[in-house]
């Protein structure tokens, strides 16, 4: 799972744990203001913006939502001993105990998952690729476009004018690429085209598998001529 | 009855044009005062054309179609404008929407303007240029702001192009 799709699913989660909280919060408050108790609207009030933020800000939720998990048991009980509840059966508070118990839970797991989050918000580097391109010489082949492919899926294209192509071959390094992924194996693919000796359409692929480790990774697509074959040779260098 | 004919006729007119008066036309979305999206196409010739390369100079963009007609008449117009007005720092440049580029080339061809032809196979460049209706013919100033839209076209319209070239070669 990416990181836009547990950053929806933590703060859809998030959102549900808020609902459940309010309507959990919600009916005591309801249960004791029918017996009258003067603690219970005080307590509803002080839960239900925590529940709130929780849906909109994830990254402050943090310290918010364990300080927010002991509330429930306390609204149960603050709820309990200053008025006799004795219209809600025995077996009800059992059933609210496992809810909450599953409620702190959820909690639990998803303090987990924003730790995880803000580790990968805070430090985007390590999850950064950027691709290079560079030129030697250039004698048999004239650069038209080239096209990157990581892990089968097309991530650039990019057409050069003959300025750029010039700029490529007086020695400039292009960023044609900059990019996240996760750490693993990963597979890169970079097609080039363009005029070939004898001014013949050319097309040409390179491949590297490369290890995404927890730093940036640098990966330079190199065009040189191979002399000896009179031939463009086409490498993917992989800077450590 | 006739009166009733009467009141029930005034009544339909005044339904039918009651919400017309009141719907204001939408102006269609323009470029105008903002930057020319930049774009790199490739060319009739095989070569790739990149738009912001042109900076510090006038450049007329025409969009175009095969299928729209007055392109057929609009094209010579700019092929007169560009030999006249190149020397003075006038771009011009063609861009097909055809997403055949095969035909696209064959009608380039056959009008046998001399400025460049560029083939936009994709959808993106188009998109980017709120184009709903063709052809639509661009300048852009020489810091790249996008400075007049004119859409369609008809005979007398190279005249308005003038000025506005004259005008934008002068600052």
């Amino acid at each position: 799972m990416n990181l836009k799709s547990r950053l929806v699913s933590i703060v859809w989660r998030g959102g549900i744990l808020g609902v459940a909280w309010a309507i959990g919060a919600g009916m005591p408050v309801l249960a004791a203001n029918a017996n009258a108790n003067a603690n219970a609207p005080a307590a509803a009030p002080a839960r239900a913006p925590a529940a709130a933020v929780s849906t909109a800000a994830p990254t402050a939720v943090a310290p918010a939502v364990p300080a927010a998990a002991p509330d429930p048991a306390a609204t149960v009980g603050a709820a309990a001993p200053g008025t006799p509840v004795s219209d809600a059966p025995p077996g009800d508070f059992k059933t609210l105990d496992q809810e909450v118990q599953g409620m702190k839970k959820d909690v639990i797991d998803l303090n987990k998952d924003l730790f995880v989050l803000q580790e990968e918000l805070l430090f985007p580097a390590n999850t950064q690729v950027a691709v290079y391109v560079s030129m030697d010489v250039g004698s048999f082949f004239a650069l038209d476009s080239v096209t990157l492919k990581i892990d089968n899926k097309e991530v650039k294209n990019y057409l050069y004018t003959a300025r750029e192509a010039e700029a490529l071959l007086k020695g400039g390094v292009q960023e044609i690429y900059l990019g996240n992924l996760k750490v693993g194996k990963h597979e890169l693919v970079a097609f080039f085209t363009g005029k070939g000796p004898m001014e013949r359409d050319y097309k040409r692929g390179a491949t590297v598998n490369f290890d995404k480790g927890v730093g940036a990774k640098y990966l330079e697509l190199k065009i040189t001529d191979r002399v000896s074959k009179h031939q463009p040779e086409f490498k993917i260098k992989d800077w450590e | 009855m006739r009166k009733h004919l009467i009141v029930c006729g005034i009544a339909l007119v005044g339904l039918l044009a009651g919400p017309l008066a009141g719907v204001s036309i939408a102006a269609a979305p323009t470029l105008v005062g903002k930057d020319a999206p930049d774009f790199v196409l490739k060319g009739t010739d095989g070569k790739n054309l990149r738009l912001s390369e042109y900076r510090g100079q006038v450049v007329l963009i025409n969009f175009w179609a095969r299928w729209a007609g007055d392109s057929r008449q609009e094209m010579p117009a700019l092929d007169r404008i560009n030999s006249t007005y190149n020397r003075a720092g006038l771009v011009v440049l063609g861009v097909s929407v055809d997403e055949d580029s095969r035909r696209a080339r064959e009608f380039a061809d056959a009008m046998k303007v001399k400025y460049p032809i560029l083939l936009d196979t994709s959808p993106e460049v188009g998109r980017n240029y709120l184009l709903e209706k063709m052809p639509v013919t661009l300048l852009v100033d020489r810091s790249g702001v996008v400075r007049y839209s004119n859409v369609g076209f008809k005979r007398g319209d190279e005249h308005i192009y003038l000025d506005q070239i004259r005008e934008l070669l002068r600052e």
